[in-house]
């Protein structure tokens, strides 16, 4: 099996440590988007760049809130997005399963 | 995926092109424990603070009452050692919490809001059911038997009842275990009981605390 069966909206270091840490969290759960910049170490622009990409695909969700110096915008793993990376995990095992005995010790 | 997903194909394809399936599992690897550490209460923090609240705050109100014939009362400088322990634990569990739940919202974060107050509304009724029993003439012993064991009994509940929330076992176990305690520490009298409550609680405390950390290092 080559990478190629690996969700490509996932299958980007960025967007994969996004994808992780949402979904550490319990379902109904969201994390702020400072939390989430701190946590990941991606400049603003480029957060919301890999966000709008997993927006774009339904696997998380941003809502924003308040305005001024109280504006609050926070983002949470779907459903779809919960299960996108359970697939995702599923083909990267596989992939490492078939790939272990060819690897020479 | 949908058709939209499979559109966009080509233009996520080359983000990915220099990460291989070992890359990936290495940087999920990394962000699981990352998230785990920072996300997680650290709670052997709180439990070590708790455990010497009980063991030197208690365990202080108790080498000043032993032997008192008749029972008196705790000394000043027991209380305000035991106070101020109180304070500190608190301290580490609002910034243990606080650093884990720093921009969380959601579910846990209502759970968590509805936890404290229970808490706090619980041991406020008891500070004032205290107040009741002086001015109903409670003596001195019964008063010292309801001062320790209370807020064990009011933490016991909202930790069983906290299980309905989180499913956490080791929770309602403690919840049970602080009940018991409560109810049963006020047979050893006026002045064993503070002894019984920092044995039977701080001791238990110090344990979980090093078994989480242990559980966390492995």
């Amino acid at each position: 099996m080559s990478e190629d069966g690996l969700d490509p909206v996932i299958h980007a270091p960025a967007r994969l440590r996004l994808m992780v840490t949402l979904a550490a969290l319990p379902d109904g759960d969201n994390l702020s988007f400072t939390r989430l910049q701190d946590l990941i170490g991606l400049t603003p622009g480029n957060l919301i760049t890999h966000l709008r990409k997993l927006d774009d695909a339904g696997y998380v969700q941003t809502n924003k809130s308040g305005s001024g110096v109280n504006a609050l915008t926070t983002v949470a793993l779907t459903y779809n997005g919960r299960a996108a990376l359970e697939r995702y995990t599923a083909v990267l095992q596989q992939l490492l399963a078939t790939a272990e005995p060819a690897r020479p010790r | 995926m949908n058709e939209g997903t499979g559109m966009r194909n080509g233009a996520h394809a080359s983000e990915g092109a220099g990460m291989d399936a070992q890359g990936a599992a290495v940087i999920m690897g990394e962000a699981q424990e990352r998230a785990r550490r920072e996300l997680t209460v650290d709670r052997p923090a709180i439990f070590a603070s708790w455990a010497l609240v009980y063991l030197i705050g208690y365990g202080a109100v108790w080498l000043s009452v032993r032997g008192q014939q008749p029972f008196h009362a705790p000394a000043g400088w027991a209380l305000a050692l035991l106070t101020l322990l109180a304070l500190l634990a608190l301290g580490v569990t609002a910034a243990v919490t606080d650093r884990a739940a720093s921009g969380v919202g959601g579910v846990s974060a209502l759970r968590r809001r509805v936890y404290w107050l229970s808490l706090g509304i619980g041991l406020l009724g008891e500070i004032v059911m205290q107040l009741a029993l002086r001015d109903a003439g409670a003596s001195r012993g019964v008063l010292s038997v309801f001062t320790a064991s209370a807020p064990l009994l009011v933490a016991g509940v909202v930790l069983v009842a906290g299980t309905a929330a989180w499913l956490n076992w080791y929770m309602f176990g403690l919840g049970i275990w602080l009940i018991a305690v409560a109810a049963f520490s006020g047979f050893a009298g006026p002045a064993g009981v503070w002894a019984v409550d920092a044995l039977a609680v701080g001791l238990p405390f110090l344990l979980m605390a090093a078994i989480v950390l242990a559980r966390g290092r492995s």
